[in-house]
C-alpha cells in the first residue's frame, strides 16, 4: 500500500472541514484562554496576556470544582443504570421473538430520535411540580408532591432524560452485536448441555463487551458535555449554574462574555476526559 | 436458538411493557397537550385529552403563527439534515477509505488525533467558531450550519471499518492489476460494496443534523434560517421571558410532535439497513 | 442620578470629536427644549386627543435603499415596521426574534465581541444596559439626533439610557413601575380589604390561609427574577449598585432589602405566599384556577397574565397601588423590567438606525399598538397621556374588568425614584440570586445570610472579572 499522494486526496475533504471548523477554533480557544481582562477604573477592559492565570482561576474555582463532582457523581450512577437496562433489554428481546419485540425495539429507539432540546422541553412540563402528571396523581391521592427541580433531585431528573434519550440506542446497538455471534457456537453450547442462564454468562455476555466498551466511551464524553438539558430546564426554577461542567462554560463565555476563562475551563474539560477515557481504553484491554 | 418454553416468559413481558410505557410517556403528553388550548395545558390533567379538543384551532395555529414561520423552520431543518447528511457521508466515505486502504507515515497518529478531538466540549468554542465563520463570511448562513456539521469523527470511523470489511483488499489488489485508476476503483467498485455502511453512517448524520441545535444557536439570527430545535426553543425562551413575550405553550407542545415526524419515517422505512450497519460497526470495537 | 461612566469614557478617549460632539449636543437640548416648550404653548388644530411626537424630518437620513436588522422578542413588530417602512419608503426593518432576554443578550455579546454579526438596532433591558455599554459596542445616538427625542419620553427612563444626560445609549421602550395585581372575585368570596400598607397585607394574608384551609395563598414571591426583588427594595429606598469616581461599589445585602426579604420570607414560611417560579405553565396554572390572591406586578404584567390565561378568571382581576410600610410617608413604587432599544456600533446606517429606534418608541401606531396587543407599557408621555390608550373592552384592561390600568401604573410611575443604576456583571447577579433564594426557601439559610451571600459571591465574580469594586 503506498500512494501517499492518493491518500492525501481522499483525505483532503474531510481533513479541510476538521481543521477550518473545528481545529482552528480549537486552537484559537486556547489562544484566548491566554488572556485576561484588565478594566481602567470603569471603562471598557482591555485584554492583556495573562499567562496560565485562567488555568489557575480555574482549579481555584469551586464552582467549577463543583460542576465536575456532580459530573463523576451523575456518570457513575447514570451510565452502569443505563447501559445495564440497555443491555438487559438487548439480552431478552434476543431470546424472545415474535410481532410484539418488533415493536418494542422500534418503540425503545425512537426517543433517540427526538431532538433532545425538544425532548427536554417536554420533560420539562412534566416536572413542573404543579403541572407535573406524576404529581397531579399524588396530588389527588393526597401525597406530598415532588419537586424534580429542586438542588437535590435536579441531577436525577436530568439523568432521567439522558437515560429515556439514549437507552435505546445503546440497546440496539447490543442487539445488533449479539445478533451477530455466530449460531454453531450455540449449537455447540447445547450439545455440551449448556442451561439458558449459562449461553447467556459465558457467551453472549463475553462476545458483547468490546461493543459494551466503545458505548461506555461514548458515554463517558457524553456525560462530559451535557449541556442541552440542563440549559432548558433552566428557565423552570432554579438549576444550578454549575450542575453540569458544560453548562459552567457556557454561561461563563455567552452570559458572562468571558471566552478567555471558558477557554481554560473547555481545554482542563477536554483534557481530563481524554485521561478518563484512554484509562478505560488500555484497563479493558484492546483485543 | 431459543428453546421454546422458556420458564421465563411473564416477567420478561412486563420488563418490555414496564419499559415500553416510559419511552411513549413523554409522547402521550404532547398527544394530550395538542388538544388543549393555552389556559387547558395549565388546568387539566397532564395525561389526558381535552374535550371538545382544540387540536384544529391548535393546528392552524401553529401553521399561522407569524405567517408560517413553522413551516419555514421545518423546511430548514429538512434541508440543513438531507444536506449534511449526504455531505457528511461523502466526506466520511473519502476519508474513511484513505485510512482503510491506504498506508501513510502518520497515519495511527492522525487517526487516533481525530478521534480524540471528540472530547473537547464545543460550547467553549462559541465564540471561536463564530470568529471563524465570521472571517469566512459564511455567519448567519446556511453554509455556516451545514460545513461545521460535516466534520464527524465518529462517521470517519464507522466508514473505515465498513470499508475493512466490506471491500477486501484482494478485489482492490486485482483492480489494480487490471489497471484501474485509484479514483474509479473507489467510486465503480467500492462505492457499490458499501450501501449498508452508507445508509448507516447517512442515517446517523441526518439524526445528528436534524437535532443539531447548539451550533444554529451560535451562527444563526435571522429567525427565517432556524432550524426547528432552536426555533421552538426560541418560543419557549419569550414564553418564560418577562416584559412582552407572549406565551404559546400548546403551540410549541404540537410543533415539538411535529417535529419528531420526519425521523421517525425514517427509522420505519430504513430500520433494515441501520440495524445491518450497526452489527458490523459494533462488533469491531 | 448622573453615572459618570460615559463622562469617564469620553474623558479617556480625548477624542477631537468630543468638544465638537458636546457642542451639538448642546445645540441639540437647545433645539429640544424649544421644541418642547412650543409644544406646550397652545398650538392651533391641537386637541386633548392629539400624540406629539418628534420632529423626524431632524433625522438626516442618507440617501439610497437602507436595510436596517432590528432583533426584539416584542410580538406583533412584523406588522408594526410595516408602518414605518411606509412612513419611510428607503428604510427596510428585518425583525428577527433571537429569543427572550438572556439568549439574545448572548448573541449581541458574542457578535459585539467578535466585531460583527451585530444588528442595527437591539432590544435591551435596562438593567442589563451596564454590561453593553462596557463593551463599548454602543452607539452614542446623540450623535445622530436622540436627544431630539427626550422631552417625548418618562424622566426617569431618559435617565437610565442617559445616564450623564449627554451620551445617549438606547431610546427607552417601556417601564415596570409596580402595582398590586389582586383577584378580585378570591378578595369579596374571603372579605379580605384591599392593603395600603405591607402590615395589613399580612393580615390579609394570615385571614385568607385560616379561612381558605390553606389552599389559597395570598400572593406570589418571584423566586428565580431578581430584577422584581430589587424593585420592591427600591421603593423602599434601597440601593444597589453605584459607582464613586473609578469604582464600582455594590450594595446588595442593603438595609431596605433585608427588611423586604425578612418581611416576604416570613410570610412564605408561613405559608401564605407561594413560590412557583414565574413565566411558567405552572405559575399560569395557580394564577387561573384562583390558587393566588394577588401578585406585586409591573406595568406590563396584566398584558401577560390576560395573555397567558386566556379566558380562566378573566374579568376577575383589579390593580391597586403597591403597599407601604407605613400610612404616612409619601407614596413611592419600585420598577420591573422595562426595555430600551439600542443602535450598535456595527451598524452601517447609525443615523436611520437611531430614527427607527426612536419612530418605534415615540410614534402614535406602534406605542399604542405594543400597549392594546401585548400590554406593553410606554415610556413615551405622549402615549401616557393618549386617552385612547385605556381600552375597557380590550385586554389587558378587559381582563381586569375594564379598569383603567394606565392611570395606576402612570401615577406608580411618578412614585418610581430616580435615583438607580445597575451594573455591568449584572447577569452574574440576576442568576445568582436564584440560588441564594432556594437556599432561603429551603431553610440553609437566614434572609441576612441569603443576603450576604448573594452580595459576597456576586463581588467576587466581579473582581475576578477585573472590575474594580468595592462592598460599601
Amino acid at each position: 500500500m503506498r500512494y501517499h499522494k492518493t491518500a492525501l486526496l481522499f483525505l483532503a475533504p474531510f481533513l479541510t472541514v476538521f481543521v477550518a471548523f473545528y481545529l482552528a477554533p480549537v486552537v484559537y480557544a486556547i489562544y484566548l484562554s491566554l488572556f485576561i481582562k484588565k478594566r481602567i477604573g470603569i471603562g471598557p477592559a482591555k485584554e492583556i496576556f495573562g499567562g496560565v492565570a485562567n488555568y489557575i482561576r480555574a482549579f481555584q474555582d469551586t464552582d467549577f470544582l463543583n460542576g465536575l463532582s456532580n459530573m463523576f457523581l451523575f456518570g457513575i450512577v447514570q451510565i452502569p443504570a443505563m447501559l445495564g437496562l440497555a443491555i438487559l433489554l438487548a439480552l431478552l428481546l434476543d431470546q424472545t421473538r415474535n410481532i410484539f419485540t418488533r415493536v418494542c425495539r422500534t418503540v425503545y429507539f425512537m426517543p433517540y430520535g427526538i431532538p433532545t432540546a425538544i425532548g427536554a422541553l417536554i420533560w420539562g412540563y412534566m416536572y413542573a411540580p404543579n403541572l407535573s402528571p406524576f404529581n397531579q396523581i399524588l396530588r389527588s391521592l393526597h401525597e406530598s408532591t415532588i419537586d424534580f427541580l429542586s438542588p437535590g433531585l435536579v441531577l436525577f431528573s436530568i439523568g432521567n432524560i439522558v437515560t429515556w434519550t439514549w437507552t435505546g440506542y445503546n440497546m440496539i446497538t447490543l442487539f445488533a452485536a449479539l445478533q451477530n455471534i455466530p449460531k454453531d457456537l450455540y449449537e455447540a453450547a447445547r450439545v455440551d448441555g449448556a442451561t439458558e442462564w449459562n449461553v447467556v454468562r459465558h457467551i453472549k455476555i463475553p462476545l458483547v463487551i468490546p461493543t459494551l466498551r466503545l458505548l461506555f466511551i461514548f458515554s463517558v464524553i457524553g456525560t462530559s458535555q451535557l449541556f442541552t438539558e440542563a440549559l432548558v430546564l433552566r428557565p423552570l426554577g432554579y438549576v444550578a449554574d454549575n450542575i453540569t461542567p458544560n453548562l459552567y462554560l457556557y454561561l461563563t463565555a455567552a452570559r458572562d462574555a468571558n471566552y478567555s476563562y471558558a477557554g481554560a475551563l473547555a481545554i482542563l474539560l477536554a483534557v481530563l476526559i481524554f485521561i478518563i477515557s484512554g484509562v478505560f481504553l488500555r484497563r479493558v484491554g484492546s483485543r | 436458538m431459543t428453546r421454546p418454553g422458556s420458564a421465563f416468559k411473564a416477567p420478561r413481558y412486563l420488563v418490555f411493557a414496564l419499559f415500553f410505557l416510559y419511552c411513549i410517556l413523554p409522547a402521550t403528553w404532547i398527544a394530550a397537550a395538542m388538544t388543549k388550548n393555552n389556559s387547558q395545558i395549565f388546568t387539566t390533567f397532564g395525561l389526558w385529552f381535552a374535550y371538545p379538543t382544540h387540536f384544529i384551532e391548535n393546528l392552524v395555529g401553529l401553521f399561522a403563527y407569524r405567517d408560517g414561520i413553522f413551516v419555514q423552520w421545518f423546511g430548514n431543518s429538512l434541508l440543513y439534515a438531507a444536506s449534511i447528511s449526504i455531505s457528511t457521508t461523502l466526506v466520511c466515505a473519502f476519508g474513511g477509505y484513505a485510512f482503510s486502504k491506504y498506508d501513510f507515515p502518520g497515519k495511527k497518529l492522525l487517526f487516533n488525533f481525530i478521534i480524540a478531538t471528540i472530547t473537547v466540549p464545543s460550547t467553549a468554542l462559541v465564540l471561536p467558531l463564530f470568529l471563524m465563520l465570521n472571517k469566512l463570511g459564511l455567519l448567519n448562513t446556511m453554509w455556516g450550519v451545514i460545513l461545521p456539521s460535516l466534520v464527524n469523527p465518529f462517521g470517519l470511523y464507522l466508514m473505515r471499518v465498513f470499508w475493512d470489511s466490506s471491500f477486501p483488499n484482494e478485489l482492490l489488489e486485482a483492480a489494480r492489476l487490471d489497471g484501474a485508476g485509484e479514483l474509479r476503483i473507489f467510486w465503480g467498485i467500492g462505492m457499490p460494496l458499501m450501501p449498508t455502511g452508507l445508509v448507516t453512517v447517512g442515517l446517523l448524520s441526518f439524526v445528528g443534523a436534524w437535532n443539531n441545535f447548539f451550533l444554529p444557536l451560535v451562527v444563526l439570527s435571522d429567525d427565517h434560517l432556524f432550524p426547528l430545535t432552536l426555533g421552538l426553543h426560541v418560543w419557549n425562551s419569550v414564553s418564560h421571558a418577562a416584559g412582552g413575550g407572549k406565551p404559546v405553550y400548546n403551540l410549541i407542545a404540537l410543533g415539538s410532535l411535529i417535529s419528531v415526524l420526519p425521523l421517525l419515517a425514517a427509522f420505519i422505512l430504513l430500520g433494515r439497513y441501520w440495524r445491518r450497519g450497526l452489527t458490523a460497526g459494533a462488533t469491531t470495537g | 442620578m448622573p453615572l459618570s461612566t460615559p463622562s469617564l469614557i469620553l474623558r479617556q478617549r480625548e477624542s477631537p470629536t468630543a468638544r465638537t460632539v458636546r457642542a451639538k449636543v448642546t445645540l441639540g437640548i437647545a433645539a429640544s427644549f424649544t421644541l418642547l416648550v412650543t409644544s406646550l404653548l397652545p398650538a392651533s388644530g391641537a386637541s386633548s386627543g392629539e400624540f406629539k411626537e418628534p420632529d423626524y424630518s431632524k433625522f438626516k437620513v442618507e440617501e439610497g435603499q437602507i436595510t436596517l436588522e432590528f432583533w426584539s422578542w416584542v410580538g406583533g413588530l412584523d406588522k408594526v415596521v410595516k408602518e414605518f417602512e411606509q412612513a419611510f419608503p428607503n428604510i427596510k426593518v428585518n425583525v428577527n426574534n433571537v429569543g427572550g432576554g438572556p439568549t439574545e443578550y448572548t448573541k449581541l455579546q458574542t457578535a459585539l465581541k467578535a466585531g460583527s454579526g451585530a444588528p442595527d438596532v437591539a432590544q435591551v433591558e435596562y438593567d442589563f444596559l451596564p454590561s453593553f455599554i462596557v463593551t463599548d459596542g454602543l452607539a452614542d445616538m446623540a450623535k445622530y439626533g436622540a436627544n431630539e427625542a427626550k422631552p417625548f419620553f418618562v424622566p426617569w427612563t431618559w435617565g437610565q439610557v442617559s445616564p450623564d444626560g449627554k451620551v445617549v445609549f438606547g431610546i427607552p421602550q417601556d417601564s415596570g413601575p409596580f402595582a398590586l395585581n389582586y383577584n378580585k372575585k378570591i378578595f369579596d368570596q374571603y372579605g379580605l380589604t384591599v392593603p395600603t400598607t405591607w402590615d395589613e397585607y399580612a393580615q390579609d394574608a394570615e385571614k385568607l390561609a385560616k379561612a381558605s384551609d390553606g389552599k389559597v395563598k395570598m400572593g406570589h414571591f418571584y423566586p428565580t427574577q431578581a430584577p422584581w426583588f430589587i424593585g420592591l427594595a427600591w421603593a423602599s429606598g434601597g440601593r444597589f449598585f453605584r459607582t464613586e469616581g473609578d469604582t464600582w461599589i455594590q450594595t446588595l445585602n442593603n438595609p431596605a432589602a433585608e427588611k423586604v426579604l425578612t418581611y416576604w420570607d416570613d410570610l412564605v414560611k408561613k405559608g401564605y405566599v407561594s413560590t412557583i417560579p414565574g413565566f411558567t405553565a405552572e405559575f399560569y396554572t395557580a394564577l387561573g384556577s384562583g390558587q393566588i390572591a394577588s401578585s406585586v406586578e409591573a406595568a406590563w404584567g396584566p398584558g401577560v397574565t390576560a395573555a397567558s390565561l386566556n379566558d380562566k378568571t378573566a374579568g376577575d382581576w383589579r390593580a391597586a397601588p403597591l403597599p407601604q410600610w407605613s400610612k404616612d410617608q409619601t407614596f413611592s413604587s419600585g420598577n420591573w423590567g422595562g426595555s430600551c432599544d439600542v443602535v450598535t456600533k456595527q451598524s452601517k446606517h447609525p443615523v436611520a438606525a437611531t430614527l427607527f429606534a426612536v419612530w418605534l418608541n415615540a410614534a402614535k401606531g406602534p406605542v399604542v399598538a405594543n400597549w392594546i396587543n401585548f400590554g406593553i407599557f410606554p415610556a413615551s408621555l405622549s402615549g401616557l397621556a393618549y386617552p385612547d390608550l385605556h381600552q375597557p373592552d380590550k385586554n389587558p384592561s378587559k381582563f381586569f374588568g375594564e379598569q383603567n390600568l394606565v392611570q395606576i401604573y402612570f401615577d406608580a410611575s411618578k412614585a418610581v425614584s430616580v435615583d438607580f443604576a445597575w451594573a455591568p456583571w449584572f447577569a452574574f447577579v440576576n442568576d445568582n440570586f436564584n440560588k441564594q433564594i432556594d437556599a432561603l426557601f429551603t431553610g440553609k439559610m437566614t434572609p441576612k445570610q441569603a443576603l450576604d451571600a448573594w452580595q459576597n459571591e456576586s463581588l467576587k465574580n466581579a473582581k475576578d472579572d477585573g472590575y474594580d469594586v468595592k462592598g460599601q
